[in-house]
């Protein structure tokens, strides 16, 4: 056993509001530089969708992530003889119209223009060229549906849907759709580290925080080729590759990275989870239908005396080792068996994981009469005159997950390599959860309803209360557990830190760290 | 970057140190003449590439002796008739060497003691035949097939010979097809083994070439220089182009074959072709 710690992400879908504050906040804070102007480490994207950058999806135009080969896996576009072969052209890389020109506005042109007989315009101009420029395409283009014929309906993930199923998304009235914010998954097996011809990505030994390194990074961007979600980027000014960092100078100083914190429906949590690193090749080689369970099954309990003692013996901090105990993540992957990874099938042991929205697949349109209601209402009220009611109420306990308006065949290929009992147990789960809460709140469903339901999915009432609580009255420090960095020891390790006392600045060994090029 | 700047500037800090750098023994003015002057005058009478300078100081006015050695290329372009008599003579015009002032009375010195002295001044080396095995080491030298074993710089990215075994000399120096019969065995062998150009000083400094070397080369020169006509390397005009041309359009083919799955375009382009554009 080869213990190590990966700092985890769990994002629970239901709660995602799809308000991109995660994404300016890392903008802001990260990629507000020239040649990162196109770049979102952050980005919400609205299932069903293309996403950013278009398709990003679908691996036969971007060729990312691994496939299985005789023996064992292989990177689908990039590795060894196909690296050296394309080193000076590159044929699957995405162009900046796949993500988007970046763009702002002349704002100064508001104040500064000269009387005249027109109100002034500010008008968009390239932040590539500074040129005007028409704006085509955005990040997040195809929020909440627009677009729908040219997005919605191109979602690689409605691949294995039939068409009536596919027709049944998008009719008037039951379309429905939900938020899947993206951020690097800091995988286990990341295929952007196996793709670099240069060595310049690593996985921190101490974390599992995936970066590249600024100063071995000689722009040969097979990584963006390789990681199939899109997220490592060129920075055409720098002449590098660059990616979400977790934000790890804040992670080293016991601050949650900005998009968590900033995170304004809370549905992300943080937390360190410990995992067996010898299995990551037998796991990424396993079978699509088994991949999710060997992952989850990599993961190791941190309160089992082997495991710690391992983890000791590997190095592991003892503080690492309670964080780890405490950890969110290890709760909602291992313990209550609630999120699932992000496109297992392509084999990066993604770190990051998504409780499934239940929301759009349980609620549904019914129509009522609203007439009695509308009496009520004061004379000067604004009365619709529609009688639809957006009912998220259920009658049968799960009958309405596996007859959703929001086929379950979707989810799965999402987030369970199209396996549906996956996501549908744990949608059932959530539900009971719901049921129970329920019960005690409202007190309108049989006693023995809620029973059933908590048994159907082998959960007690004290379980689905700690659920209850994690998803809805969590506080920050409940949110993100995160361990101390214990870079002081990792600095000892390389000089005497006697040598800079009284000295001030960060950083050891080179000099303080310079922005840009 | 720092270091880069500091090393340069070290290599120039020396280059401009060197000639000020003589000792009394080099300053003398018998070494002087060995380092500058004896590739193309001998103390004798006898002419090399230039005059032998047997008497020069009586045959000549101190004055003007002085002024042509430290600047004949102005003595020539002032119009002077001695001066244009001896550039007819002998053919190759005097290189300002850059002599100082000082050199060049030392330079006196030595040459009024030289024949007081009575020095016969016959320093010619009596040469056997060269064998071909010679020629071809020279052949392999002058286009850098063999290194010059101080790793001196080869004599094709400079000069020219029209030799059908030489592909494409440099242009930046003299052609040297007929230099042997120009300036004869002696003064190409003097050349060779202490440069009096300026440029050629510097290209050679601390990389002399052997003595075996530089009799490989003039073999090499002399053939080149007797069997010029027979040598016509070939003109292929604009076949050469042709020939690119047509590479490149089988390159071209060859990678649109080996890349044919490439991404072409944008993942977008259907939606971007629709929109409207203000312009």
């Amino acid at each position: 056993m080869d213990v190590r710690s990966q700092i985890s992400m769990v994002f629970h879908l239901d709660k995602c509001i799809g308000c991109h504050t995660c994404s300016i906040a890392c903008k802001n804070i990260w990629t507000d530089r020239k040649g990162a102007e196109y770049m979102w480490w952050n980005n919400v994207e609205t299932k069903p969708g293309t996403g950013y950058p278009g398709k990003w999806e679908n691996q036969d135009i971007y060729q990312g992530g691994w496939q299985k080969n005789g023996k064992g896996i292989e990177l689908k576009g990039a590795g060894k003889p196909k690296s050296l072969t394309n080193i000076f052209h590159n044929p699957n890389m995405p162009v900046i119209d796949d993500y988007y020109e970046p763009f702002t506005y002349k704002y100064l042109d508001l104040i500064e223009s000269p009387p005249g007989d027109d109100q002034p315009t500010a008008r968009p101009i390239s932040m590539i060229t500074g040129e005007p420029m028409d704006i085509k395409m955005g990040p997040n283009w195809d929020d909440d549906l627009s677009g729908s014929p040219d997005y919605a309906r191109n979602d690689p993930n409605l691949a294995n849907l039939t068409p009536a199923e596919r027709e049944a998304m998008f009719q008037l009235e039951r379309m429905a759709f939900f938020y899947l914010p993206r951020i690097c998954n800091h995988c286990l097996n990341p295929a952007c580290v196996a793709s670099c011809p240069s060595g310049a990505i690593y996985k921190r030994g101490e974390d599992g925080i995936v970066l590249i390194n600024q100063s071995v990074c000689r722009g040969w961007r097979m990584c963006v080729t390789a990681c199939p979600y899109k997220k490592t980027y060129y920075n055409w000014s720098t002449g590098k590759s660059e990616k979400c960092i977790l934000c790890f100078p804040r992670i080293e100083s016991g601050q949650a990275p900005a998009c968590m914190h900033s995170c304004v429906g809370r549905i992300r949590y943080l937390g360190v989870m410990l995992y067996d690193a010898d299995g990551i090749e037998a796991v990424a080689s396993a079978d699509d239908a088994d991949v999710v369970d060997r992952q989850m099954d990599m993961i190791l309990d941190p309160f089992d005396p082997e495991v710690i003692a391992s983890a000791k013996a590997n190095g592991l901090a003892d503080s690492t080792i309670a964080a780890a105990q405490a950890s969110p993540a290890y709760k909602f992957v291992k313990v209550w068996d609630l999120a699932l990874p992000l496109h297992p099938e392509y084999r990066t042991l993604p770190m990051l994981f998504y409780v499934p929205p239940l929301l759009p697949v349980v609620a549904s349109v019914t129509e009522v009469d609203n007439e009695e209601q509308a009496k009520k209402m004061n004379p000067v009220g604004k009365v619709w005159p529609d009688s639809w009611l957006y009912d998220t109420t259920t009658k049968e306990l799960f009958g309405t997950i596996d007859d959703a308006r929001f086929p379950l065949k979707y989810m799965a290929n999402l987030f369970s390599a199209g396996d549906t009992t996956q996501v549908s147990d744990r949608l059932k789960k959530l539900m009971a959860v719901r049921l129970h809460r329920r019960q005690i709140t409202v007190g309108d469903l049989a006693e023995s309803t809620v029973k059933e339901a908590l048994a159907d999915t082998g959960l007690t009432p004290q379980t689905a209360d700690d659920i209850y609580y994690l998803t809805s009255l969590a506080k920050f420090d409940d949110r993100f557990v995160i361990p101390a960095a214990h870079r002081e020891q990792a600095i000892e390790m390389m000089e005497f830190t006697g040598d800079v006392r009284g000295s001030t600045g960060f950083g050891f060994e080179n000099d303080t760290a310079k922005r840009g090029a | 970057m720092r270091l880069l700047s500091l090393s340069i500037g070290l290599v120039m800090l020396g280059l401009a140190a060197a000639p000020t750098r003589l000792t009394a023994q080099e300053s003398s003015g018998e070494a002087i003449f060995q380092q500058k002057c004896s590739a193309c005058h001998l103390t004798g009478s006898d002419r090399l590439v230039g005059p032998g300078l047997a008497g020069v100081t009586t045959r000549r006015d101190p004055a003007w002796l002085k002024r042509f050695i430290m600047q004949p290329d102005q003595v020539l372009a002032s119009g002077d008739s001695i001066a244009n008599a001896l550039l007819l003579e002998y053919q190759v015009p005097m290189p300002n060497i850059g002599t100082t002032d000082a050199e060049a009375e030392a330079l006196i010195a030595f040459l009024s003691g030289a024949e007081a002295a009575g020095e016969s001044g016959a320093q010619q080396v009596a040469v056997a035949p060269a064998t071909e095995e010679q020629i071809v080491l020279g052949q392999n030298l002058f286009q850098g097939t063999t290194r010059f074993s101080n790793n001196g710089p080869t004599c094709n990215s400079c000069h020219e010979v029209t030799n059908d075994a030489v592909i494409g000399g440099g242009i930046l120096a003299r052609e040297l097809t007929t230099v042997f019969s120009r300036l004869g065995g002696p003064g190409v062998r003097a050349i060779l083994g202490s440069p009096p150009f300026p440029v050629m000083q510097r290209a050679y400094q601390g990389t002399p070439l052997t003595d075996e070397e530089v009799v490989a080369l003039v073999a090499f020169l002399e053939r080149a220089d007797a069997e010029q006509a027979l040598h016509q390397p070939r003109d292929y005009g604009i076949k050469l182009f042709g020939a690119g041309v047509v590479g490149v359009l089988i390159l071209l083919g060859l990678y649109s074959l080996l890349w044919r799955g490439r991404l072409r375009g944008s993942v977008n382009q259907a939606i971007y072709d629709r929109q409207i554009s203000s312009t």
